[in-house]
Order: C-alpha cells, then sequence, then structure tokens
C-alpha cells in the first residue's frame, strides 16, 4: 500500500485559528437584527395536572410580543427521536422538572424573564413516580398511556443455570450507577428567522440538522422544504443536544411573529431541561470454572428512564447487548427494562448504555479473577471473544475483534508491567502520612457498537466539489462537537483527491447546503462520513478522466450504507462493528481523609486506523476526565422528582486537579476491512472503561468494592473505618 | 438609573451606559461585540468568561460592570490577530489543545495570568491556576502542556535579549 501523506497525521484542526481567536461563532453568540429573545416557563412540580394557564399577567409586561401556550403550536404538539411522547408545550399534564409550559418571547431577556414569573399556572399537583420498581407494578399510576414500562428484553444463550452449576467460583452484585449531566460548556441556545427565500430558518446545536427539520416541521405543521436547520458549530454536546433542545420553541417564536428570535438556556435550565445519562440498576450474578473460563452471566438490568422516551429504548438496547463485556461467554440471560418515572429525563450520552454496563460487568470480572487468584488482565485475555465466536447475545462476531490486541497491549504497557512500584511508591508524602496512603491498579476492557446498529437508516451522503484552483469542498451534514471530525474528513478527501490539506474546505450541517450525513452520534462519523468521502473521490476522480473543470467546478455526491449485522434482535440490535478498549489506571487513597486521586491512565483504543492523531488523543484524554467524572464526582441528585444540583457549584466537574497530568494513550490499530483507510471510531470507547478500571484501582488499594457511584471520599473513609472494626 | 462607565478594553477606550446590575460579561459581549469571552454557568464555577481585568484573572459573570470604572480590560480578542497568533494561542493549536473551544478564550485568559505571575511555572502550578476553569472536552492534559511549552519559550526568548 501507497505511504499514506495525511491520514494518521497531527495536521492542526481546521476550526482551531478561530477558536483561540475567539472569533468562532457560536450559537449562542449569534445576534440578528430586531431579535427577540425567548425563554420558558417550566413545570413548577415533577408531576401535576395543569388546571389553567393565565398568561394575562405575562403578555402585559413591558417589551412583551408574545406569550405562546400549547393551543399555539400548529402541527403535532409532540416530539422525540423515537417515540414522540414529549409535548412542544404540555397542555393538561406535566412529567418533569423541565417540562415546558408556555414561551415568552420580548425584547429584552430580562422583560421575557420576568414575564416568565408572571405567567401563572394552576396544578393539581399528582404524586410524583421516583423508583421504577415500583413503576413496573401493574397498579402504579401510568406516565403514558402505554404504561411505565418504555421498553424490555429478554435474551437468552445457553442455560445459566448449566453454567452456575459448572462454575467453582460464582459473584453476585448489585450495582447502581447515577443519573449523568453532559455538561457541555455552551448550553442550549440558537437563533431563528425567516431566510431570504422565506424558509423558517434555525440555526443551533443540535447533533443532527436533517432530523431536527422533521421534528420542528412536524410540530409546526409545515412543510420540510419550508424548514431549514444549521448546527455546524456548538460548545460540546455529548450526546446532550442529539434530541430537540431549543429548535422548536424557536421555530414557534418566530413563526408566530413573523421576528428572529434568540433562545440560550441558563446552566440551571440546562441541566433541568436535557436529557441525561439514564441511572440504572444493575443486578449481576457470574460464574466461571476453576481454570478460569467464564462460564455464565445472569443480570437484571433497569434503566430509569425518567419521563419521555427519547432514546430510552435503544439505550436499555445496548446495555443488553454489551451486558457481558467483550468476553465469550457460553451461558447468558439477561432481563432488561426501561422505565418511566418523574426523574428527570434521560437520553443518548457517549456509551449510550455500554458505560452502566461496562461498570457492571467489568467489576464482575475484576471480583472473578480475584476469587481465583488469576492476574486480572490474563483472565480477561483467557475469555475474550474472538471474530467467529458468538456474542452474549448469541449472534456471531462478523468483523475483526480487537480486544484480546488492546489487552495484550496494556500488559506490555509501563503501568501495569511494573505496577508494583507504582504501587510502593510513596515519595510524594512525608513519612508520618506514608503509611495512611494506599495504591492500587486496575484495569477493564470494553467493546462498544460503532453506528446505529441494524433496523434503525443509517448512512452517510456527502457531496465532494472539486474547484478550477484545485481546491475540494467536502460537504457533509454532520456536527462538529469538538471531537475534530472535520479535520477527520479534510485528511480523508485530501490523501484520496491527492492535494495538499490546506485545499480542503468542510462546509458542515446545513439542511440547505449539506446532504444527509446521518447523525452525530454512535462513534460513527469518521466511519461513515469517510467512507462516503472515498466513494465520492472515486466517482470525482473518474469525472477529471473525462472532461474539463469548469468555472463552477465539478461536484458530486455518493452515499454510504453503514453495514450491518444480518440479524435483527432490537432496534438498532445488535451492531456488525465495535470499537474496543483496555484501560489501566492507578489511583492512590488517603486512607485518613477517604480522598481519591487518580494518579495516571494508560488507554489502548482499538478504533480501527486512526486518521487524525492529535484528535484521537484529544477525545481520549477527554474520555479519561469524563471518566472520572463517573466514578468519583458527577451525579444529578433529586428530592421527589425536584432537582437538588443544577450548576457547577453543586454538580461537580473534574478539574485540571482532578485529571491526571499523566495519561497516555496507545493506538492499537486493527484496520477494519470496511472502514476508510481502516479506520472505526473511538468517541465512545475512550470514556466507557476508565470507571470501572477506577473501581478495580480502589478495590486493590484498599480492598474494598465499591457498588454504588459516585465514590466519593466519605464513602471510602466509612468504609475503611468498617474495615479496622 | 444609568451609570457611564469607561473601560479600557484590550487597549482601546471604551463608554458604556449601564444599569447598575449590567455585569462585565454581558456588557463585552452584547455591548462591545466581543464574544469571544463566554458564559458556561454564570456563577463563577467555570471559567468561561475568565478576563483579565487590570491584570488579574476574573469570572466577568461575577463583575458589575460599574464598579470597575477606568478598569484596563483583556480578553481574548485583544491576544492574536489571523495569521498572527500569539505564542500561546500558536501553542495551543499545535499542541491540540483545543476541542469544542468553548473553555478555549477562558482558559487562554487563565494561562496569561498564570505565565506572567510564574516565569518557569511548574506542571502543577499550571494545573492549579487552570483549574478554575472547566474544561468538559479535553480533559487537560493538552492545555497544560501548551502553558508549559509557552513558558519555556518566553523564559529563552528573555534569556536571549
Amino acid at each position: 500500500m501507497k505511504a499514506l501523506k495525511t491520514v494518521g497525521r497531527r495536521p492542526r484542526r481546521l476550526d482551531a485559528e478561530a477558536k483561540v481567536l475567539g472569533e468562532l461563532v457560536y450559537p449562542s453568540d449569534r445576534c440578528l437584527e430586531g431579535m427577540l429573545w425567548v425563554e420558558v416557563v417550566r413545570s413548577a412540580h415533577p408531576h401535576a395536572r395543569i388546571e389553567s394557564v393565565d398568561t394575562s399577567a405575562a403578555a402585559a409586561v413591558a417589551g412583551v410580543v408574545c406569550v405562546l401556550t400549547a393551543k399555539d403550536v400548529p402541527g403535532e404538539n409532540a416530539f422525540g427521536i423515537q417515540i414522540q411522547d414529549m409535548p412542544v408545550l404540555c397542555h393538561d399534564r406535566v412529567r418533569y422538572m423541565g417540562d415546558a409550559v408556555a414561551l415568552v418571547a420580548a425584547e429584552s431577556r430580562a422583560a421575557a424573564r420576568e414575564a416568565v414569573a408572571r405567567v401563572r399556572v394552576d396544578y393539581e399537583v399528582l404524586e410524583p413516580i421516583i423508583d421504577p420498581e415500583q413503576a413496573m407494578q401493574p397498579d402504579a399510576p401510568a406516565l403514558h398511556p402505554g404504561g411505565n414500562i418504555l421498553h424490555r428484553g429478554h435474551f437468552q444463550k445457553g442455560d445459566v443455570e448449566v453454567g452456575f452449576k459448572k462454575s467453582a467460583v460464582i459473584i453476585e452484585r448489585a450495582y447502581q450507577v447515577p443519573m449523568m449531566d453532559h455538561a457541555y460548556l455552551e448550553t442550549e441556545a440558537g437563533v431563528s428567522y425567516y431566510d431570504d427565500s422565506g424558509s423558517l430558518t434555525v440555526e443551533s446545536c443540535g447533533q443532527y440538522v436533517y432530523r431536527d427539520q422533521t421534528q420542528i416541521a412536524r410540530a409546526l405543521g409545515l412543510p420540510l422544504e419550508k424548514v431549514r436547520v444549521t448546527a455546524p458549530y456548538t460548545g460540546g454536546a455529548f450526546g446532550g443536544k442529539d434530541e430537540i433542545t431549543v429548535q422548536i420553541h424557536l421555530a414557534l417564536v418566530t413563526y408566530h411573529t413573523k421576528r428572529p428570535a434568540k433562545m440560550v438556556l441558563s446552566r440551571d435550565e440546562s441541566i433541568v431541561s436535557h436529557t441525561k445519562r439514564h441511572p440504572a440498576r444493575m443486578w449481576y450474578k457470574t460464574g466461571a470454572s476453576k481454570s478460569g473460563k467464564l462460564l455464565a452471566v445472569w443480570c437484571r438490568l433497569v434503566s430509569d428512564t425518567g419521563a419521555y422516551a427519547s432514546l430510552g429504548g435503544p439505550v436499555l438496547n445496548l446495555m443488553m447487548e454489551h451486558c457481558a463485556g467483550p468476553y465469550l461467554v457460553p451461558n447468558v440471560s439477561v432481563d432488561g427494562f426501561a422505565v418511566y418515572t418523574n426523574n428527570g429525563f434521560s437520553g443518548a450520552f457517549r456509551g449510550f448504555g455500554c458505560t452502566q454496563a461496562c461498570v457492571a460487568i467489568e467489576s464482575q470480572m475484576d471480583l472473578m479473577a480475584r476469587a481465583l487468584r488469576r492476574d486480572p488482565l490474563a483472565f480477561r485475555r483467557d475469555n475474550v471473544l474472538h471474530k467467529g465466536d458468538r456474542a452474549a447475545l448469541d449472534y456471531e462476531m462478523k468483523t475483526k475483534v480487537g480486544a484480546e490486541a488492546t489487552i495484550r497491549a496494556a500488559g506490555r504497557g509501563k503501568l501495569y508491567r511494573t505496577r508494583g512500584k507504582f504501587k510502593r511508591d510513596r515519595s510524594e508524602h512525608t513519612r508520618s502520612m506514608a503509611p495512611y496512603i494506599k495504591r492500587g491498579v486496575g484495569v477493564a476492557s470494553q467493546m462498544q457498537g460503532l453506528g446505529l446498529g441494524v433496523g434503525l437508516p443509517d448512512y452517510a451522503e456527502v457531496e465532494l466539489n472539486f474547484s478550477p484552483d484545485g481546491a475540494v469542498t467536502v460537504r457533509a451534514s454532520t456536527s462538529e462537537l469538538g471531537q475534530g471530525a472535520y479535520t477527520a474528513y479534510a485528511q480523508m478527501a485530501a490523501e484520496c483527491m491527492g492535494v495538499p490539506l490546506e485545499k480542503v474546505r468542510v462546509v458542515g450541517a446545513d439542511t440547505k447546503t449539506t446532504p444527509d450525513s446521518g447523525t452525530t452520534t454512535a462513534s460513527r462519523t469518521t466511519y461513515a462520513v469517510g467512507n462516503a468521502i472515498l466513494m465520492a473521490a472515486g466517482k470525482l476522480r473518474a469525472e477529471l478522466d473525462k472532461r474539463a473543470v469548469g468555472l463552477e467546478g465539478i461536484s458530486v455526491r455518493e452515499t454510504f450504507h453503514l453495514p450491518v449485522a444480518d440479524v435483527k434482535l432490537g432496534d438498532g440490535l445488535p451492531h456488525l462493528l465495535y470499537s474496543y478498549g483496555t484501560h489501566v489506571a492507578l489511583v492512590e487513597v488517603n486512607t485518613l481523609t477517604g480522598e481519591i486521586a487518580v494518579l495516571a491512565v494508560e488507554a489502548y483504543l482499538d478504533g480501527g486506523r486512526v486518521i487524525f492523531r492529535t484528535g484521537f488523543e484529544g477525545q481520549s484524554e477527554g474520555g479519561v476526565a469524563q471518566g472520572i467524572g463517573y466514578a468519583l464526582f458527577e451525579e444529578v441528585l433529586f428530592d421527589r422528582g425536584r432537582f437538588l444540583n443544577t450548576n457547577f457549584d453543586t454538580y461537580i466537574l473534574p478539574t485540571s486537579m482532578d485529571v491526571p497530568a499523566d495519561i497516555r494513550t496507545v493506538p492499537v490499530e486493527v484496520k477494519e476491512d470496511t472502514g476508510p483507510y481502516g479506520a472505526k471510531g473511538v468517541s465512545e470507547t475512550c470514556m466507557v472503561g476508565v470507571t470501572p478500571a477506577i473501581l478495580n484501582a480502589l478495590h486493590d488499594a484498599i480492598g474494598v468494592r465499591f457498588t454504588r457511584l459516585p465514590v466519593r471520599a466519605e464513602d471510602v473513609l466509612r468504609a475503611v473505618l468498617e474495615r479496622r472494626r | 438609573m444609568k451609570i457611564t462607565v469607561r473601560l479600557q478594553i484590550n487597549g482601546a477606550e471604551a463608554r458604556f451606559e449601564v444599569d447598575s446590575t449590567e455585569r462585565l460579561v454581558d456588557t463585552l459581549r452584547e455591548k462591545a461585540g466581543l464574544t469571544g469571552t463566554k458564559v458556561g454557568c454564570g456563577i463563577g464555577e467555570c471559567g468561561a468568561c475568565s478576563v483579565l481585568l487590570d491584570g488579574k484573572v476574573v469570572s466577568a459573570c461575577l463583575v458589575l460592570t460599574a464598579q470597575v470604572d477606568g478598569a484596563k480590560v483583556a480578553t481574548v480578542e485583544g491576544l492574536g490577530k489571523a495569521g498572527e497568533l500569539s505564542d500561546l494561542q500558536g501553542a495551543f493549536v499545535r499542541e491540540g489543545a483545543i476541542q469544542c473551544g468553548y473553555c478555549t478564550p477562558g482558559m487562554l485568559m487563565a494561562a496569561e495570568a498564570i505565565l506572567a505571575r510564574y516565569r518557569r511555572p511548574t506542571t502543577e502550578q499550571i494545573r492549579k491556576g487552570i483549574s478554575g476553569n472547566l474544561c468538559r472536552c479535553t480533559g487537560y492534559a493538552k492545555i497544560v502542556s501548551a502553558i508549559r511549552k509557552t513558558a519555556g519559550r518566553r523564559a529563552i526568548q528573555r534569556s536571549g535579549r
């Protein structure tokens, strides 16, 4: 194969200069002549019936242009990626604190906020449903017409009872993982206006402009072509901007007032209103033979999807799909439930169900290795899946499986190989403190489905233009959330068109000027858009051979359809392609104070061939930070459906002091045959294994198994004191 | 009641008529048109609105414009220009210290404050110096490295003089 010139290198990000200059215009920076500020009246209760809404006092506030309620929604008053069960504006009932009851549009933000406080809503307060187990009972009050179970699944492979009978070691534990906020630094924001052609245009922060367009058009009763959505750049998303946030509300105001409008959610409003990572309870029973072979995995997974569906069903499906990790298990039984409650509202978040399951199965793997007195990495390696094996849900793994390669690479790494030395080191501490310091090293492996999975439309169309001056323009509708995908697209386009990177421009996320490239989710964009770029480049080169480049250049379009598994077990279930990873973490515990410090993390990631090396490392390092947050800090807290921590003073994110300076990312480049230049994706697998690696390192350090996240200093201290007793 | 406030923003004199409750970040973004300074939390926790106020790094969401009449304000827009990035901006670009970029302007201002305070900051001093600036994308490692390398380059320049 010809040596690659651009792919696999470390170019500067295409958007880097604009970002360091403060010149890149984010949705929250947009400002339009004569625009109205839009604010939302949100529910005062986690669960209530709306008796009446009186907007007269609000409408009388100076500067208020309109106050809109459910009756002002001209189309279908419902949205949702999969099931449209969420009202644009609630008319009879509210199901969580983020529910929108009315919109205020005013000449200034201050006037809009004042008017919000004057909208009078009379409620009949209902008992909130806060416990998923109770919500599943047949006599529980139903939050939706179909009852409180949004989705359930049962899968079986072999016979777990037989597996447990043969097992020398059986481990049973229950795990609880919290609701997590995406905490992107830019809250949901956007502007709306009628463009010159009369299209109702929404410039916003979403992750899939074509689906946003559909959802806006449906709610407003407009034909698709009358709605334009753009979302090229936003200040982080991580899945939390996949569902509609501000888009329909903005469109509604412009539709009624014919004026430009702007919305920027406050942080509190952002945390209360957008989707979250599903909190879950997971009961696991796993068994292995004396010789260290996994024999059975039984689990029951209950995810709290909150008030509305969003992607709660598919998230549960992925939780079930990944319930046994990247391991070959002859006997599996999994039951999953996604349940409606009044606890906020959950949906897509980096890892998408794998994150939760990985915490449980990787803890089980560690406990089994301990019980068998086996090396935890060797135990994983001996049970790892290979191509041709049958996965937990009993389908064949038909593409290359890099799990073993990541485990072996981790074993060769400095942290694991010389873990004894790292664990003994007390050089940073005084002699009097040293006895109270404990260190541990933990590992975790995982796999992560790439793409939307079987049964869901999953394709990417791109347009390539070659202009007379030799410049190449890539048009794709995915968004640049920070992950660096546009740079990877440009690298691939430069490589296959044989032009320098400086000659490539990427135009993104606009329903008017870019073709439908699918969602910016599921670790899919480098793979999917990359493949479409390669196809289009082939066509473009053929065109260039045939005819001269005119003044407008030559444009071609191609669509890549993601290959999928040949069995369908559910929506998005299973996948054909997976990314793999093994993480190693070194933690230090101060047993006097309970403080935990993550000192170093090594990430061995198989995302196929790396296209944009700096971006790959950046994803990994950011994934480590989020994995630390999930393990040690982050939890959205509720009191009977009411949010308790809605800003960064009480919802704690990892700072530069909490993330180790020492993060080592090692790409394990198992080239994917169907990938562009052998690439897959890495943006989820880079985070998921971090959390259980930390839990396993904590166990190694102080001999305590934590089964509830986040593990806080007080939890450590309590556990240490209990052990001393 | 409106209050007249004079500020020197990135070296240029400016005059604003503000309400007593107007935040400096809103004056900068909405009146001066300097949207490089961001708002992430509104309560001084995230650092996205970090600017230098008379050389000291502050959260512009916690400063009332009326309180700082006569002050010098430095924002990201004053650091460099297209094609003429400052050394620090260049280091952020080269190191890959940017992802979504929303924390970047505030992070750059916090970094300038660190570089003004220490001639050769240690990794720990840098980590501490940016601990008031949240980044959700990068994991901080490349940001720390960009600041460290800039400090090194500035030290060499100083000694060369």
